[in-house]
């Protein structure tokens, strides 16, 4: 069955694609089309045209010397290939590496998991905690804002009418003599792939000589309206080495820091635990960092 | 009526022209305009496989796929994996280690199985992650996975 749209645009160049998604106030960008396609059948998102975003060449990973830049056309079997993200950005990749199947990795982009602003995008929770950037732009200019600032509500970001996703960018992490960064992504479904998330985390942490931890950066999908960074939990661990009791403390914390809800696919107790449970493997591992 | 939307690219090795209505799914277009139903639609919302083509190579789920967004693209489905009137030795494979049931899921199978071939991945644990993605209500993975590995063992042994 053919989705409900009226018009599609296939623009060869941003400066096209921005003029006809500031023209017409119904037109939504599509990239893989995952999610949006079956939005639109559903009848759960409205389009009156569509504008392809195939031939802007946002499909890219460049380095700098201070960041990866990742175009929001990129799909997530490359992010999950690239050599690059695998060594700086771990949590990333993994989390590419588990949207979907093989078939959705093949075709979902970057850009797309995020403008749909849902709190189980699987790429969010790691980008929160590798402190991303998006480089966003509409025909009125380029504008580039943090990834903490991006997610509102439910389906709902910052992106304001007309403007587009153009990358990700990443500033490498700084890490000194004598530390280790450890830097992990996981999620719970009822099985591993094609689920949408129950609960997922992403940490990343120093690990010091004495093993204590600094630069504790927690976030989580699917455990609140949006995903989430996890600040009271990271405020216990700061500075401590994740000893037995001290996890303890920072999984009491990280209650404070969410609000699941009950739904179809979970109870929001059951939420509560699995993200528990999450945080004490990340520390497990930074334990034996 | 909305304005058809040209679409030209290579299916099954073949340079084609269709002209469809713009909300058309390329699954859609395969099966109704190109008249290959060897594309079955399962579920129509990317969970189970069924429907995987490749689009330049790459499986994908051809229910989530804009048929206007191929234009210019390379599009293979079950059709186009024999040669000169011969299957695909995965589909050999599949048909004489008994690899098929109810066979509704078959062609998707045999598409991601033809990329996981592609790319001369022997890793049985590697298999079973690419062809996740293909559900088979009849739950016949075993002789899937045992038709995969056979033919990528002759695979290698044919490249020495």
């Amino acid at each position: 069955m053919d989705v409900p749209v009226r018009e599609v645009f296939r623009p060869s160049s941003l400066p096209e694609a921005l003029a006809v998604l500031s023209e017409r106030p119904g037109a939504r960008p599509i990239a893989g089309g995952t999610d949006l396609m079956v939005q639109l059948r559903d009848g759960r998102a409205h389009a009156a045209a569509l504008v392809d975003l195939g031939r802007l060449g946002l499909d890219l990973v460049l380095e700098s010397e201070s960041e990866l830049e990742i175009g929001a056309a990129t799909r997530m079997d490359r992010i999950a290939a690239e050599p690059r993200i695998r060594s700086l950005f771990p949590a990333l990749a993994a989390a590419a590496s588990q949207v979907g199947a093989w078939p959705i990795q093949c075709r979902a982009t970057l850009g797309g998991n995020l403008a749909n602003a849902s709190p189980a995008a699987d790429t969010a929770p790691p980008l929160l905690v590798e402190g991303a950037l998006l480089k966003v732009a509409s025909s009125a200019g380029t504008r580039r804002l943090a990834i903490e600032e991006f997610f509102l509500a439910p389906g709902r970001s910052a992106l304001a009418p007309g403007e587009l996703i153009l990358s990700v960018v990443l500033p490498f992490p700084g890490t000194d003599a004598g530390a280790r960064t450890v830097e992990r992504f996981a999620k719970v479904g009822a099985r591993r792939e094609q689920v949408i998330s129950l609960v997922s985390l992403a940490g990343r942490a120093v690990v010091g000589a004495d093993g204590t931890l600094s630069e504790v950066r927690l976030a989580l999908g699917s455990v609140a309206p949006t995903p989430v960074r996890a600040r009271h939990a990271e405020r216990v661990l700061a500075g401590r080495a994740p000893a037995p009791e001290v996890r303890r403390e920072a999984a009491a914390a990280l209650q404070q820091d969410i609000a699941p809800i009950d739904d179809v696919r979970a109870p929001a107790r059951y939420r509560r635990l699995a993200a528990a449970v999450l945080l004490d493997r990340f520390l497990e591992e930074a334990a034996r960092a | 009526m909305p304005e058809p939307v040209r679409v030209t690219l290579t299916l099954n090795g073949e340079r084609r022209t269709f002209h469809v209505p713009p909300g058309r799914r390329l699954l859609d277009m395969l099966r109704e305009d190109a008249g290959l139903t060897g594309t079955k639609e399962g579920c129509g919302s990317g969970e189970c496989g069924t429907c995987t083509v490749l689009l330049d190579g790459s499986p994908v789920t051809s229910c989530l796929v804009l048929a206007a967004s191929v234009d210019g693209h390379d599009v293979v489905t079950v059709e186009g994996l024999s040669r000169a009137g011969r299957l695909h030795p995965l589909q050999e494979a599949l048909v004489s280690l008994g690899g098929i049931q109810c066979g509704f899921c078959t062609p998707g199978i045999a598409v991601t199985g033809a990329a996981v071939l592609a790319r001369h991945e022997n890793a049985p644990a590697e298999h079973a992650r690419l062809l996740s993605g293909n559900l088979c209500r009849c739950t016949g993975y075993t002789k899937v996975l045992g038709a995969l590995k056979a033919a990528a063992t002759a695979g290698e042994e044919n490249r020495g």
